[in-house]
């Protein structure tokens, strides 16, 4: 049914695009992480976990920077093979 | 002694001449001295919106490297006998003033007059730094556009690293039709994003455009929109309690907004 929505959903109002854009981009900003030092802290940071954790892939780990309502979060996600 | 108000932005061409020259008119309009000083070095700018560009002599450089005395650098207007102007060089680079410059000349200044408003040049360079190395405040002047948001966003910022308080917020060129589509961020998403108090919102008005051709600016003109708001501005730089106005009869978009914005804690610039 997602379709249908999408079909009869009014154009999303341009201030509510600029409003959510904005948030995003200044969560990058704030913290002053440009895409190039994230690519290098994620490396950094996989090379840390593979070492302490052997079950760990360092190509799936994923670091985000997420907007909450009231304090934004640096987030590693680090996926485990369930190998015993 | 007097208070030095810094006007600035980050991003161009979003009003912080316009801002300065009318705030400062509308401060000596109800009785302060003024000074108002261009430290856009090298685009003098705030003579000609004032209409006072046939009248310089000396300029801002000239007084830091003591070729003139600021007595005779200031330029005072004919209107309006407590409002002065200290023009920016056109012929030299912002390098020719250093920060302890700025901070000796806005002292100079603060003796002799109530309100010495800073026009401070766009960006985050060292013409930034040197507006407002003598301020006590910092207005921040912003569109309601993503792009002019972000850089303020981050001027903001660095005003608070560098310790000069909280500043305030102008929002300028404010089209109520179209915030009312949707199609503009509304003052509340503005405030909300960048977490700052509001001294002023100044609608979109041509009227700017034709004042400004004859030199003369907004709040001269009692049925300029735009100039109502700077002198609402100017109140509550004094300090007064100002509501602020609808921008139309249809009114609303202002009567939520006292009180409702508390300040987000912000990590070290720099
Ligand atoms: N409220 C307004 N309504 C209409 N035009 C405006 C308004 N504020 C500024 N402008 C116009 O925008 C342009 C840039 O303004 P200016 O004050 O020179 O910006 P800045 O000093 O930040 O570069 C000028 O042409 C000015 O007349
Ligand atoms: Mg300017």
């Amino acid at each position: 049914m997602g379709f249908l929505n999408g079909l009869f959903r009014k154009r999303e109002r341009s201030s509510d695009l600029a409003r959510e854009r904005l948030l995003t981009v200044l969560v990058h900003d704030r913290v002053k992480l440009t895409p190039d030092v994230m690519e290098q802290m994620k490396a950094e940071l996989s090379a840390v976990i593979a070492k302490y954790v052997p079950n760990v892939d360092p190509d799936t780990i994923e670091v985000t920077l997420a907007r909450g309502d009231s304090i934004d979060h640096l987030k590693a996600e680090v996926p485990l093979r369930r190998n015993r | 002694m007097g208070r030095v108000i810094t006007v600035t932005s980050g991003k161009g061409g979003v009003g912080k001449t316009t801002t300065t020259a009318n705030l400062g008119t509308a401060l000596a309009m109800g009785g302060a001295r003024v000074a108002v000083v261009d430290a856009d070095i090298g685009l003098r700018n705030l003579d000609i919106v004032m209409g006072l560009e046939n009248r310089i002599v000396f300029d801002l450089v000239d007084v830091i490297e003591g070729r003139a005395r600021l007595k005779q650098a200031l330029i005072k207007d004919k209107r309006f006998p407590d409002l002065c102007l200290l023009p920016a060089a056109q012929t030299r680079d912002k390098d020719a003033v250093s920060h302890d410059d700025m901070v000796a000349l806005t002292n100079q200044l603060r003796a002799e007059f109530d309100y010495v408003l800073i026009d401070s040049p766009a960006g985050i360079e060292s013409g930034f730094r040197n507006a407002i190395a003598g301020a006590d405040e910092v207005l921040i002047v912003t569109t309601p556009e993503v792009s002019a948001v972000r850089d303020a966003d981050r001027i903001i910022g660095l005003t608070e690293a560098f310790e000069k308080g909280h500043p305030r917020l102008v929002l300028n060129r404010v089209k109520t039709r179209m915030m009312k589509a949707g199609e503009m961020m509304s003052i509340e998403d503005v405030l909300q994003i960048l977490a700052i108090d509001l001294v002023g919102v100044v609608p979109d008005d041509e009227m700017i455009v034709t004042s400004t051709n004859r030199g003369e600016v907004a709040v001269m003109d009692k049925s300029s929109r735009a100039g109502k708001a700077f002198v609402d501005i100017a109140r509550r730089v004094r300090g007064e309690q100002v509501p602020f106005m609808a921008l139309d009869e249809g009114g609303g978009v202002f009567d939520r907004l006292f009180g409702m914005f508390g300040r987000r804690p912000r990590g070290s610039e720099r």
